[in-house]
């Protein structure tokens, strides 16, 4: 019986189970490598090392609830880096142009592969697997097989710069307000329209959490030079594709196409248009991975990004998104990613051979899905 | 008496407390062909599911005699081997596979080792097929090279592949032209003149009359009647089909009825497996502000294509012209249809109505969305109030409306379904068998509903295959047959009769009207 509740807890509050296991991963590595791994230095590590597969994941994500897969935007990630290193590098642009017209081309590339998709009928899964091939021909092409460094200087701070220590402070107490005002406006609007409302105590618990979370999460993050710059992008994507899940005309369209593509088009829904604006989506975000890996490392490799869509894939599922399409959130893929963020890191530290890093990432994948499928949440999907 | 090939003896089959059969007969001779004849939803099919053991034996009481001796059959596999072969309405062909392959299928012949015997099978599969009196087919070609006619005449290889001593042919000619049909039923003779048995089910009773010997009707489960065709007539039989009074469970409302408000043209809609196959054939009508048309016909006669193909969401290729409010409309797609002012609530709740994980209200606005949007951010506000009022106007049980919809009963959803298409405010209401699976409960509220919606002027036709429901609500009713309109006639005085006489009527008396 009470086996069973705990069981419903966690289907409902899937991101409890995913935290819990973040959690226990973390203590585990603490312990095995002497109090090394849960430090300023080690997480402010982390997080930036998630940060990429994170802006891969928030794209994929939405792809994934769609119905579809993408396999390309690891390749993708390293045309539009390669793209945007020429552009700085060779051609003489300034950054914030070169920048610019990344995001412009990742967006019409994602286009592209989701014009073939809908108006071409061409498997999305095949589609990706070309522009697996294809792109990273096109990025060995143009730059030639070899790196293309250095990068310039306000580029490079991009991804191994800080959001300084006071505004991130701000930034902080600005999202806590502006949470704290959504619950109670939540509250007001619910018991005016007569509907059921989560008990007191725990929206006051939820705030309260996510208060001390906020602010641990600034506060260990500036004893180490502040929040890194690529993490604040990412946090900044969680909540452009978060509010666009959820409170968006074009989110639900999503969560339609894919929970049931034949009843969305018999209810008046353009799906083909759902689907190719997804696909665009997810070009963006390659551009904005694809930047910050040329930034990070501060030259344009043309092997970067290799294996990304493996990593955003198993983001999206560990992090509870259903495989048939349909359902799933984007925190959750973030969340996903930081697993296996937290993994390479723990395992980096414990100075895990390399195979032995792959077969755990393996199977913690296929475990973490097993789980999903035990719980039952994705039954009727 | 043991001079029957095959005997079902009271045969009673209940799904979860339902009596789908009670107490059925059967017995067919050698050589026979008996006519199995009833409405939809008689019990035909599941009838046939015993006798060919997709049922097991023990599911279902009462006993079936192969010679005289009882035939416990757990599969398909053992009345197969029993000798009785099931064709299924939708072929069971493998279209990539050869055609020797898919009259062998399961059924290979081996050589040592597992080895297929392609050399035996293609000459046996060139025999059986010449006994069909087909001579131009290359039996090592794929199936999908040949026509609905030929794969139905394959299928009838297989059978004969595995010894069959009955076949049951279940709506036969349902995909088939009227050449392609007359070649299988003169096929059917020859079988028969060889001693094969055989159970024709089909609503097409000049195609019975033709070939059976023996005519069986059911309805609603029980066995009506038993006589050689020569003491029947298609009339005789209809009577028997039928044969029961429409019970008073329609709500019906008064409501005024006023001017064409919609017509369609010209509507032909072609198959797509097989495209000289017309599914639609040059259909034309009118429907009038405030009027509940009622769609008849039997199943496959084409009217889900039909309403289909009105909302732009035929998958075929089709024509159409369609005039609302005396204005040409131009609608390929279900979302210029909801735009001009149409809404279909289609057949299938689950593959076409419901996107199951979604909440209730998430499903109810989802044909209105941008209703509630300002700037693509939807007004959760204006949403909920929306659901809420409607979920509390058509009773939609659901604890929240954010609940998954997936977790309502079928009448409930089936509610929360016809609600999404009226919240835009259609002026044409199509329901495409709008109470199938849904329980006397919701059924009586969703006809409510009709009448109300009718009297505020909206136009609705309605396709349906429960008779009562078409007699009980319809104004007026369509009939029709094969792709083509067969009647129209006001729902004043007409019978179940005259509906299942001009939806079975031959194609060349053309369309029937009531005097």
């Amino acid at each position: 019986m009470q086996a069973q509740k705990v069981q419903q807890l966690f289907v409902r509050y899937k991101i409890l189970a995913l935290l819990i296991a973040v959690a226990i991963i973390w203590v585990f590595f603490h312990v095995k490598t002497d109090a090394a791994f849960i430090t300023p230095g080690n997480l402010s590590n982390l997080f930036r090392q998630m940060a990429i597969t994170g802006m891969l994941a928030c794209g994929m994500v939405f792809v994934i609830i769609a119905g579809e897969i993408d396999l390309s935007i690891g390749s993708l990630l390293g045309l539009l880096g390669g793209v945007v290193a020429i552009l700085t590098v060779n051609e003489g642009w300034g950054t914030w142009t070169a920048i610019g017209a990344v995001l412009v081309l990742g967006l019409l590339l994602g286009a592209f592969n989701g014009f073939v998709v809908t108006k071409m009928r061409v498997p999305s899964f095949i589609v990706g697997l070309g522009g697996m091939l294809a792109f990273r021909g096109i990025v060995l092409y143009i730059t030639g097989s070899s790196t293309i460094a250095p990068a310039p200087d306000d580029l490079i701070a991009l991804g191994q710069g800080f959001v300084p220590v006071e505004l991130s402070r701000w930034i902080g107490g600005v999202i806590f307000v502006g949470m704290v005002a959504l619950t109670v406006r939540r509250r007001m609007r619910r018991s005016k329209l007569g509907l059921q409302q989560a008990a007191l105590w725990i929206d006051i618990a939820r705030l309260v959490a996510i208060g001390a979370f906020i602010a641990g999460f600034i506060r260990m993050l500036n004893d180490a030079n502040g929040i890194p710059i690529p993490v604040m992008i990412l946090l900044g994507l969680l909540a452009v594709f978060t509010y666009v899940s959820t409170q968006t005309v074009f989110g639900r369209h999503i969560y339609a196409v894919g929970g049931n593509m034949e009843a969305t088009r018999l209810s008046g829904v353009n799906v083909a248009r759902v689907k190719l604006v997804v696909f665009a989506l997810m070009g963006l975000m390659c551009a904005f991975a694809g930047i910050i890996t040329v930034a990070r490392t501060g030259s344009g490799s043309p092997s970067a990004g290799t294996g990304g869509e493996l990593d955003a894939i198993s983001a999206c599922f560990i992090g509870g998104t259903s495989m048939r399409g349909g359902s799933g959130t984007v925190y959750g893929a973030l969340i996903g990613a930081l697993v296996m963020a937290s993994l390479d890191s723990g395992m980096q530290l414990m100075d895990v051979d390399n195979s032995w890093q792959m077969i755990i990432k393996g199977v913690i994948l296929v475990l973490a899905v097993w789980v999903d499928v035990l719980s039952g949440s994705n039954r009727n999907a | 008496m043991s001079d029957y090939l095959f005997e079902m003896r009271r045969i009673v089959k209940e799904f979860s407390g339902v009596r789908a059969l009670d107490g059925i007969d059967l017995a067919v001779r050698p050589g026979e062909c008996v006519g199995l004849c009833g409405e939809n939803g008689a019990g035909k099919s599941t009838l046939m599911k015993v006798l060919s053991g997709v049922y097991p034996y023990g599911t279902w009481e009462g006993e079936i005699l192969v010679e005289g001796k009882p035939l416990k059959a757990y599969s398909v596999r053992d009345s197969e081997d029993a000798g009785v072969v099931i064709i299924h309405q939708e072929l069971m062909l493998v279209p990539q596979l050869s055609v020797a392959e898919n009259i062998f299928l399961g059924n290979e012949i081996r050589r040592f080792g597992g080895l297929m015997d392609y050399d035996a099978m293609y000459a046996k599969a060139e025999a059986l097929l010449a006994r069909l009196k087909l001579k131009d087919v290359n039996v090592a070609a794929p199936v999908m090279n040949y026509g609905g006619g030929y794969q139905q005449l394959f299928e009838i290889a297989k059978a004969l592949a595995k010894n069959a001593r009955l076949l049951i042919l279940d709506e036969p000619s349902s995909s088939l032209t009227s050449a392609e049909t007359d070649t299988l039923l003169s096929i059917i003779e020859d079988l028969k003149r060889e001693g094969v048995a055989c159970v024709y089910i089909s609503h097409k009773l000049d195609e019975v009359a033709r070939v059976c010997d023996t005519v069986t009707v059911i309805r609603d489960g029980r066995h009506i009647l038993t006589k050689p065709m020569s003491e029947m007539t298609t009339q005789s039989i209809i009577t028997a089909m039928v044969g029961r009074d429409i019970e008073n469970l329609f709500p019906k409302v008064e409501h005024d009825i006023g001017d064409v408000v919609f017509e369609a043209r010209h509507v032909t809609c072609w198959d797509l497996a097989n495209p000289n196959r017309k599914r639609v054939d040059d259909i034309s009508f009118q429907v009038r502000r405030g009027e509940i048309l009622g769609i008849a016909g039997l199943v496959g006669a084409g009217r889900t294509e039909l309403v289909s193909a009105i909302f732009g969401a035929y998958p075929g290729r089709y024509e159409a012209e369609l005039v609302l409010e005396g204005k040409p409309i131009k609608v390929r797609t279900p979302e210029q249809a909801i735009k001009a002012g149409l809404s279909l609530v289609p057949e299938d709740r689950k593959r076409q109505g419901i996107v199951p994980l979604l909440g209730v209200g998430d499903n109810i606005t989802l044909a209105t969305l941008s209703h509630y949007a300002h700037a693509g951010q939807i007004d959760r506000q204006a949403e909920l109030q929306t659901v809420e009022t409607e979920i509390r106007r058509l009773r939609v049980k659901t604890a929240s409306p954010e609940l998954p919809i997936v977790g309502l009963s079928g009448g409930n959803q089936q509610k929360a379904v016809l609600t999404k298409m009226l919240l835009p405010q259609p002026k044409l209401l199509i329901l495409d068998e709008p109470t199938r699976g849904v329980d006397v409960g919701s059924k009586y509220d969703i006809y409510k509903l009709m009448f109300e919606l009718a009297a505020t002027g909206v136009a609705i036709i309605m396709v349906s295959s429960e008779m009562p429901e078409v007699l009980g609500v319809s104004d007026r009713v369509l009939v029709v047959g094969e792709g083509k309109l067969r009647g129209d006639f006001p729902s004043l005085g007409l019978t179940q009769e005259q509906v299942l006489a001009a939806a079975i009527s031959h194609a060349a008396e053309g369309p029937a009207h009531a005097a």
